[in-house]
């Protein structure tokens, strides 16, 4: 069997003295879109963190291998160098540098030869950019910012890409564009681990899925058995599977997982 | 370090028989340091108390309230310069002591309203060009006797004159005794957790209601009066006083004792200001140390020059706010506080 | 009259914008006000005096040298000594850097004695040049030049190389700068490296007008922490500006007024304009998050 992308390894991380998560395992094949869902709290951000290096220290236990090599507990920069793109939580542009400037930091790992071809190929994506290249990224709109994270991420090359609630703050209308452009992308070869709480949008382009609750996987596998599983349906998709007795809920529906 | 078991406990001074033993045992010592010490150190040991005093005082508004100022040593020039004015033909010394420390307190007021608005290097320049400015306005006035500084006159409290450092020791040993425990009730008191609702997030105190303005300057008012004070004593310590002795270097020492003693407790204070005042003092004179002393002045005559050692004073104390910020943020507080809990905890 | 004057206070100004320049260049990439700057480029000014005088080397190897060693004390600053803080904040670090300057300020009396020493520089005290009428010495000339090329210089850095857009990106947000593969703390330490730089040129320039003695950089620190507070730290160009106001202020206040309350007159006008913009004139004031 090919060795698949990403694998993690039942990782533990500690925020602080909290266990924020409690014996992750999860695999990214090539080529695939991978949904990570859950509520706010439950760990789905400290996970993309984790592997990426910006915990100190983390994880406490486990361990992540990238395309076979171990990055558990690797800096930042290097495991960045390696081929992995993310985009953060709330966009973190760099407010007072224009979408160009932003873009070529992007690029930073790259000679800058090479980076205006990646920026020209950006551009095709997000045409938008383009118009606002010499604007400061502080004044884009929400949507904007986001195209310009993506595309920030993008720059260096990347074969998988975190993409951490890219539908946060946004309007439905742009949320679906947006995840439009996000399926091209996967399309055009690039591996894809994406974090969302739109469940809905998310398992739109996904292949595999993972939900995440309280730090622990509580389900996974191919989208179609998502959607299929009842307790996926009601909770994250809302999707309510029987009215109860006196068209009132008198208790709410028992998990079936734990 | 024992479980609290009410409120009154947390609050309250002597907690239980081995605290009011220790206390009582601390303050004989105390009490018959001049009996043990030579002249000079008593000397010195009334230095440290004033600092002390200075300390106490600082250590409310940056350690409590999160506030920093780097010109404090202005306040305490207030309150030399205001206490030796009066006692000269106004009022006797003690009133004249606490009415410059009134006079500190409102120029402390003063200050505390920009830093309502500033904070972090914003605040420390207002507080640097506090400090300054008063050093320079009292140099050049010939009211305050100019650069020649003045002399306070002869030190009488209730009719007894006090003329050796013996004698003025215990009356510094009191004073500071009385404003230690005061600020310690301080602390723990409302105004105290006000304090520290402060310096750990002022919007999310505010939102509670505490009323930041009050507070703020209020703290700022506190420490001066402490500051100033403890000038007003040290004036009378040192025998004379010129604005030489009131350089921004004064605040920047003050501010390290606070710092290496330990933010926001009574005991970082006391140790903070204790331990800075005699390694400044002793390092301005170590080539009179045994061993350490000689070494140096090797080192001085091979490397460095000879002229310039009384300057290993500053080598040392920078070395030492480094290295205790580095490694013991808690200050030297925190260290006490390990080694209690290692003994506690002994034999694990 | 009054045009002698602002030329004095232009002088005096490129200065202090130096040391403003570099104070704030540092403050933006870690939040830590320098305060050991001063200390930091007199300490680099005796390294200048010392290749100079002792080892005879010619003015332009030991102004190299002097540059060389303040941009590896820069980067000693912050890797071996801010970077190990175990508790980073504000108060804290400004205790560090303090620590640092009265560590420098004894070491260098310890090293060289409070005399006053003489940096021999190629430019000329004495001589003069007349300019739009004014006339102005050598050495002023020399100093509003040298100032004004290294703020140009400072200021393609930024705009125009990788190096400033990487120092750029990791003062606006350090954790997007690590995802982008900047090699942060390498940055940082940088920074604080040219910012040294920056500091010992100031150094040298005051040194002729001055003397060189371990107090020397003492008010000029004062000032330009001070201008750049004034400028706002956030805003490179504003502490400039900032700098340049606080030295032609001066000198109009010194000659108009009263020269003994000169130095004064700095903390005053900061302390008024803190008042109405607390961020200071330039500065863009960020809403803090609760």
């Amino acid at each position: 069997m090919k060795q698949p992308m990403l694998n993690i390894k039942n990782i533990e991380t500690y925020y602080d003295r909290i266990l924020a998560l409690k014996g992750i395992s999860l695999s990214i094949e090539n080529g695939s879109v991978t949904a990570v869902l859950g509520n706010n709290g439950a760990g789905k951000t400290t996970i993309l963190q984790t592997v990426i290096g910006l915990l100190d220290d983390q994880p406490e236990k486990g361990s992540i291998f990238f395309q076979g090599r171990d990055i558990t507990g690797k800096e930042t920069v290097d495991i960045v160098k390696m081929g992995i793109g993310y985009v953060p939580e709330g966009r973190e542009v760099f407010q007072e540098l224009s979408v160009l400037e932003n873009l070529m930091a992007g690029g930073y790992m790259h000679n800058s030869a090479s980076a205006k071809e990646t920026i020209e190929k950006v551009y095709r994506y997000f045409p938008v950019l383009k118009e606002r290249q010499k604007q400061m990224a502080g004044t884009l709109s929400g949507g904007e910012q986001q195209m310009l994270a993506i595309s920030r991420a993008l720059m260096n090359r990347p074969q998988l890409l975190f993409l951490d609630e890219p539908s946060l703050g946004l309007s439905p209308l742009l949320v679906d564009q947006l995840f439009d452009i996000i399926h091209q992308i996967a399309k055009d070869g690039l591996t894809v681990l994406l974090v969302e709480q739109n469940a809905n949008k998310a398992l739109a382009i996904a292949d595999y899925g993972y939900i995440l609750e309280n730090g622990r996987f509580v389900a996974s596998g191919t989208v179609e058995q998502l959607k299929r599983d009842e307790d996926v349906q009601e909770f994250y998709l809302g999707i309510k599977a029987e009215e109860s007795v006196r068209a009132t809920q008198r208790y709410k529906r028992k998990r079936r997982w734990n | 370090m024992d479980k609290r078991t009410s409120y009154f406990e947390d609050i309250t001074l002597l907690k239980d028989r081995p605290v009011k033993g220790w206390s009582l045992l601390g303050l004989l010592l105390f009490g018959l340091i001049p009996f043990v010490l030579a002249e000079y150190q008593v000397f010195i040991a009334n230095l440290v108390l004033v600092n002390i005093i200075i300390i106490l005082g600082l250590n409310v508004l940056v350690g409590n309230t999160g506030q920093i100022s780097l010109g404090h040593g202005g306040f305490v020039a207030i309150g030399a310069y205001m206490t030796v004015i009066l006692d000269e033909g106004w009022l006797p010394f003690l009133p004249s002591l606490i009415l410059a420390g009134f006079v500190a307190a409102i120029f402390g007021f003063i200050l505390g309203i920009p830093s309502l608005r500033l904070e972090g290097p914003y605040l420390a320049v207002a507080t640097l060009g506090f400090g300054l400015a008063v050093t320079i306005v009292i140099g050049r006035l010939s009211f305050f006797g100019g650069h020649m500084g003045i002399m306070p006159p002869q030190l009488e409290v209730w009719g007894m004159k006090l003329t050796t450092n013996s004698h003025l020791y215990y009356l510094t040993l009191g004073i500071a005794l009385v404003l230690g425990v005061f600020a310690r009730l301080l602390i723990k008191s409302r105004i105290g957790r006000a304090f520290s609702a402060i310096r750990d997030s002022d919007i999310a105190a505010a939102s509670l209601g505490v009323n930041v303005v009050r507070y703020k300057t209020m703290s700022f008012a506190f420490s001066a009066f402490y500051a100033g004070i403890g000038g007003g004593i040290w004036a009378y310590v040192l025998g004379f006083i010129s604005p030489g002795n009131f350089t921004p270097v004064l605040s920047i020492l003050l501010l390290s004792m606070v710092v290496v003693g330990g933010l926001g407790t009574i005991t970082g204070s006391v140790l903070g200001a204790t331990v800075i005042t005699l390694l400044n003092l002793q390092g301005e004179k170590i080539q009179e140390v045994p061993l350490i002393g000689p070494f140096f002045e090797w080192v001085s005559v091979h490397y460095m020059s000879i002229s310039g050692l009384p300057n290993i004073n500053f080598v040392f104390m920078g070395l030492t706010v480094i290295l205790i910020i580095l490694f013991e943020p808690l200050g030297l507080f925190g260290i006490w506080m390990r080694i209690k809990i290692y003994f506690k905890t002994w034999p694990f | 009259m009054i045009g002698q004057l602002i030329m004095t206070g232009i002088v005096a100004g490129s200065i202090y914008a130096l040391v403003a320049l570099a104070m704030s260049l540092t403050y933006k990439s870690s939040e830590v006000a320098n305060f050991a700057q001063g200390e930091m480029a007199m300490f680099s000014t005796y390294v200048a005096f010392v290749m100079l005088a002792t080892y005879q080397l010619p003015f332009w190897v030991a102004f190299g040298g002097s540059l060389l060693f303040a941009f590896l004390l820069g980067l000693f600053l912050h890797l071996a000594i801010i970077r190990r803080a175990k508790d980073p904040n504000v108060l804290n670090l400004l205790i560090i850097t303090l620590g640092f300057q009265v560590f420098l300020y004894g070491l260098a009396g310890w090293k060289w004695g409070s005399e006053q020493r003489v940096l021999k520089i190629p430019v000329s005290q004495t001589e003069t040049v007349e300019f739009a009428g004014l006339i102005i010495s050598q050495l002023n000339l020399a100093t509003i030049l040298v100032a004004i090329l290294l703020m140009i210089s400072v200021y393609i850095l930024l705009r125009f190389t990788k190096l400033g857009l990487a120092i750029k990106a990791t003062q606006q947000n350090e954790t997007a700068a690590k995802i982008n593969g900047i090699p942060t703390r390498r940055i940082v330490a940088i920074t604080f490296g040219i910012s040294s730089v920056i500091g010992a040129v100031a150094g040298i320039l005051m040194a002729p007008i001055t003397t060189l003695d371990p107090n020397m950089m003492i008010e000029p620190l004062l000032k330009g922490f001070a201008a750049a507070v004034l400028g706002g730290f956030n805003s490179l160009a504003g502490v400039v500006c900032g700098a340049f106001i606080l030295g032609i202020v001066e000198s109009l206040f010194g000659f108009y007024i009263s020269t003994e309350f000169k130095s004064i007159v700095a903390f005053l006008i900061i302390v008024i304009v803190l008042y109405f913009k607390p961020s200071g004139l330039f500065g863009t004031h960020y809403t803090r998050k609760v």
